[in-house]
């Protein structure tokens, strides 16, 4: 009995590593009352490093679950939760790169950041529903918090009250969604509604269920998709992301958009493959899955129509930004609709080359901010000649947002044009093409930063040097370029982690 | 095996191409006020690579010898269900093409002395652009050859959109989305024809093109090799340009400095006709078969209508642009024939149009270096202040002109030849009609001529030195290879005519 509590609690361990170190963060901001000292964003980061040491440590081997089955500990989990602390860090680098940022209640800053973190690490490794939808809440309320952070800044506290209301309705309609499919299986397991694990008591397996009530399995499947895509900025749903996005701190946006969008995929690809797509699944079930795959693919156009439409005629890089974020939710939806195992693995590909070209872009948009106080175009001018590492390094996360190769970018939208072709026989194609299509519209906008800082004359700014902002910046440049020259590990990591059937 | 470092036979190639990268990488260390070091570095980061091309024409190379020559492949990504190789090779298609390339750069350096706000990242992007141009020729690995294929738009956009004339913005943006959107259709159906057969090897693809067998599904009632087709045309027709995919060209071309439009003219629009001989047809010969007249009848309105609206130019370098969308239909129409004298016809021709177009363009641009316009109507007489000038630009442009005993006449006569056998006896309609395009051909190039050099002195003009030494450098090999190859065209044909049988022995059914 002992030992099953010792393995349990070394499954927990990056998960206690990170709630101890956001309390940490808290009381020592109260003993220290340190104004300008970045010691609380070292410790923080620190912290998030002794959790990627013990998620890296037990990658190979410490798979299991505890806590009687909710939390589940593989190597898809491990991989998202890696992928959650190294964007934490970035952010809070972010953060100590910002001089704007005022001082004074920085301690709540990381504490919020770590705690929306710890959300994500439950998000992403439970086969229960319940556990997700809490862990969903942790990271939605650590986050309201983070996007009013600026409390005298109207556009700020607007951000905040805007994402509460949008963010509970949807978190709402996701639970009604759940609460049917309760109803109609008895269980809160994906696993025993997917017919692959034997549940407790009375409950059956979604097959059952969607033969005698089809229409109502359907309603709570929309549900369900719903909250997800808000959690990723899909359309519909995706109407609250840009202004929530700009009214912001920027590294808050930052987070949004890279670490809590990947959250909510992580979740989505293992609600998605734990109930469709293992092979022992029910057939129904397995067919059924198909069907959703269409439905995702309709959200798939739409959102990154619509999302490139919208940032194609933005003033504000921030915005543009938003959209552009909207727009690759709609991306990595294409590699989702194959609803198998190569379609995922893409899907994760494309996150981690998501990753480093957004976190990127933000860390620009970040370093400008800083110097001329604004965020639109016109702002950037002539900064090419003043900046100029910036400002290629800038070009590079451009390019690679959008997926031209030398970049990893290109092999993103490479992995996730693989995977949609290589189903039902190209009947995506339309899909993929689309997809093509608009990243070309993207290079309009995304050209148009190159422009505005090496195309347009300068109006006198002068730029600060920020060493460290520019180091952490050349290098996701030259890790942008890198990943695709040298792309193995990548690939390597990303099918090792794909444990889920 | 050899070290990958040292110059052999098999790395020979991969120097070529990245020189001019080890070149940008020293510029960009070199501070930005010593000027004169950058351009030091630039002129050996493109000469290295003309030497080393020359070498392996009259040394490394085997005239006469089938497949492809100097071939170096290594694994480069092969995880999983990704197998991609490094590898390079040429044959005596594009061995010529890559000596131009090298050619055209290295006079680029040069040339550029003129263009305003020079700065040492003109001279990085200008490598980097070698880099690309040269890497497409060079690849026999379709993923590799869209690796290159992207990594010199960007180059371009800057050099265009920095260094360009008053509507740069446009014209830049407009020619990167273009030549992306034409892309994207390469990468579908390169993704596709992965998909289907599991190799992104040129020379594979082209055994199964030739075998038949593609085994994608029909989608829309056209057949998979159909679709593939297609989108690997347009992306290329976009690039030579062909009609109706050639509005970027004017923009581009006038917007651009003087040895950008070389390169743009001389290498890149060449690259559109390669990617059909290399990466289109021989990929899918059924469907290039099927529709083969369709690429005729669209090569015969490009060389009549290009023709016809140089004709109504005022811009001269505008005309010159519109000038090379007319010659390019030729290679456009010789190609369609199927036919093997068109086949080398059209190869010759690509040659000579990247020799001809580039010193056109460096002929406009002297005249504009002085006058600071390019209005046709605003000129008159210079020929009396700058006779030298006068006779290198009637000899350039007669090149163009198609002038018996030059260059272009043997391109475009064996083009039109070619065409004429075709099998397909529709094409014969099509060789009359364009021998329209020649007429009109002559008439824009001698008005123009005409209105610039000829007629009463314009006062403005008359203090006006006349061609210097660095110019005529930059021009004298191109007007010499226009002369040479006019008169001996076996000099180059002999280097491509075994690639071209072969290439048609993939194209035609049965051989």
């Amino acid at each position: 009995m002992q030992d099953i509590h010792l393995k349990g609690f070394g499954l927990l361990s990056p998960e206690l590593v990170l709630g101890a170190v956001s309390l940490l963060v808290l009381i020592m901001d109260l003993v220290w009352k340190e104004r300008g000292s970045s010691r609380l964003g070292w410790i923080s980061i620190a912290g998030l490093g002794l959790a990627s040491f013990l998620l890296l440590l037990g990658f190979d081997d410490s798979v299991g679950d505890t806590a009687f089955g909710i939390v589940v500990v593989d190597k898809f989990g491990n991989f998202f939760k890696l992928f959650t602390c190294a964007s934490l860090a970035v952010v809070i680098g972010f953060v100590m790169g910002d001089h704007r940022e005022r001082r004074d209640r920085i301690g709540e800053y990381y504490f919020l950041l770590l705690g929306a973190g710890m959300g994500i690490f439950f998000m992403v490794g439970t086969n229960n529903m319940m556990l997700l939808v809490l862990g969903l809440e942790l990271l939605s309320l650590a986050s309201y918090a983070l996007a009013g952070f600026h409390k005298g800044e109207k556009r700020s506290a607007e951000a905040a009250m805007k994402y509460v209301v949008f963010g509970g309705f949807s978190a709402g309609v996701m639970v009604y969604g759940i609460s049917l499919l309760y109803g109609l299986t008895g269980t809160m397991d994906l696993q025993v509604m997917a017919g692959t694990a034997e549940g407790v008591g009375l409950t059956r397996s979604l097959a059952e269920a969607v033969t005698t009530s089809p229409a109502t399995v359907a309603l709570a499947m929309v549900m369900i998709l719903g909250g997800f895509a808000f959690k990723i900025s899909v359309a519909p749903f995706h109407f609250w992301a840009p202004d929530v996005y700009e009214g912001s701190p920027t590294p808050v946006t930052t987070f949004l958009a890279v670490a809590s969008k990947a959250a909510g995929f992580g979740a989505l690809l293992r609600f998605l493959a734990v109930l469709f797509m293992s092979p022992d699944v029910a057939a129904a079930v397995g067919e059924y899955g198909i069907q959703v795959g269409s439905l995702i693919a309709i959200m798939a156009a739409v959102t990154m129509t619509l999302g490139n439409l919208a940032a194609v005629r933005q003033e504000s890089v921030k915005r543009m930004l938003a959209y552009s974020s909207v727009a690759h939710a709609g991306y990595v939806l294409v590699a989702l609709v194959a609803m198998n195992g190569p379609g995922l693995e893409a899907a994760m590909l494309y996150l981690v080359a998501y990753y480093l070209m957004n976190l990127g872009a933000f860390g620009v948009l970040l370093y400008f901010q800083g110097q001329t106080g604004k965020e639109t175009y016109a702002s950037l001018n002539g900064l090419g000649r003043a900046a100029p590492l910036i400002s290629v390094s800038a070009v590079v996360f451009l390019v690679s947002l959008t997926g031209l190769p030398p970049t990893v970018g290109f092999f993103g939208k490479l992995a996730v044009a693989k995977a949609a072709l290589a189903v039902q026989d190209g009947a995506y194609g339309w899909l993929v093409l689309l997809m093509l299509l608009n990243s070309v519209v993207s290079l309009y906008y995304y050209m148009r930063v190159a422009k505005h800082l090496f195309l347009k004359e300068s109006d006198g700014t002068t730029v600060r040097p920020q060493p460290a902002m520019a180091i952490l910046l050349v290098v996701f440049a030259a890790l942008n370029v890198i990943f695709l020259l040298y792309s193995a590990p990548l690939l390597k990591w990303t099918s090792a982690s794909m444990d889920l059937f | 095996m050899d070290s990958l470092l040292t110059l052999s036979e098999s790395t020979i190639l991969t120097w070529i191409t990245f020189i001019p990268l080890i070149g940008m990488t020293a510029i960009l260390c070199v501070p930005r006020q010593n000027m004169s070091l950058i351009k030091g570095i630039a002129g050996l980061a493109t000469f290295i690579p003309l030497v080393l091309a020359t070498m392996v024409y009259f040394g490394d190379f085997q005239t006469g010898a089938n497949g492809y020559q100097l071939v170096q492949s290594l694994p480069w990504i092969t995880v999983g269900e990704f197998q991609i190789n490094y590898t390079v090779g040429i044959d005596g298609l594009s061995l010529p093409l890559v000596w131009l390339t090298t050619l055209l750069m290295f006079i680029a350096v040069p040339a550029s002395e003129t263009v305003p706000r020079l700065s040492k990242a003109y001279y990085a992007l200008l490598l980097l652009l070698g880099c690309g141009i040269t890497g497409v020729f060079i690849s026999l690995d379709y993923f590799l050859f869209y690796v290159f294929w992207e990594v010199m738009l960007l180059p371009m956009y800057f050099l265009i959109g920095i260094w360009g004339g008053p509507k740069r913005e446009y014209a830049a943006i407009k020619f990167f989305l273009y030549t992306l959107a034409g892309s994207v259709l390469m990468l579908i159906a390169l993704i596709a024809m992965y998909l289907d057969q599991g190799t992104f090897s040129i020379p594979e693809m082209m055994a199964i093109g030739k075998a038949g067998m593609w085994t994608g599904p029909e989608l829309l009632g056209m057949s998979f090799t159909t679709w593939a087709f297609w989108f690997l045309f347009i992306a290329f027709a976009i690039k030579i340009p062909c009609f109706p995919f050639h509005t970027w060209l004017p923009d581009a071309h006038v917007q651009a400095p003087t040895p950008i439009s070389v390169i743009l003219a001389g290498i890149l629009l060449k690259l559109g006709g390669y990617g059909l001989i290399r990466g289109c047809f021989p990929i899918v010969p059924d469907a290039f078969r099927d529709n083969a007249y369709v690429l005729g009848v669209l090569g015969v309105i490009s060389i009549v209508y290009g023709a016809y609206v140089a004709l109504g130019q005022t811009d001269f370098k505008r005309m010159v642009a519109y000038s090379s969308v007319s010659h390019m239909g030729f290679v456009l129409l010789g190609m369609a024939a199927l036919t093997e004298w068109g086949m080398n016809g059209a190869a010759l021709q690509m040659f000579n149009h990247g020799t001809s177009s580039a010193a056109c363009f460096l002929i406009v641009g002297v005249i504009y270096d002085r006058a600071h316009h390019r209005d046709l109507n605003a000129f008159g007489g210079v020929a009396q202040v700058m006779p030298r000038y006068w006779a290198l630009a009637t000899f350039g442009f007669f090149a163009s002109l198609g002038l018996p005993g030059m260059a272009g006449f043997v391109s475009e006569a064996m083009t039109l030849v070619g065409a004429f056998q075709a099998e397909d006896t529709r094409f014969q309609i099509l060789v009359l009609i364009s021998c329209l395009g020649v007429v009109l051909t002559a008439a824009y190039i001698l008005w123009a001529l005409q209105r610039v050099f000829l007629g009463p002195l314009n006062e403005k003009y008359k203090g006006y030195p006349d061609i210097n030494g660095r110019e005529v450098f930059s021009l004298a090999p191109l007007l010499f290879l226009c002369l040479v190859l006019g008169i001996f065209p076996f000099y180059l044909l002999d280097w491509m005519d075994t690639s071209v049988v072969e290439l048609m022995s993939l194209l035609k059914p049965g051989s």
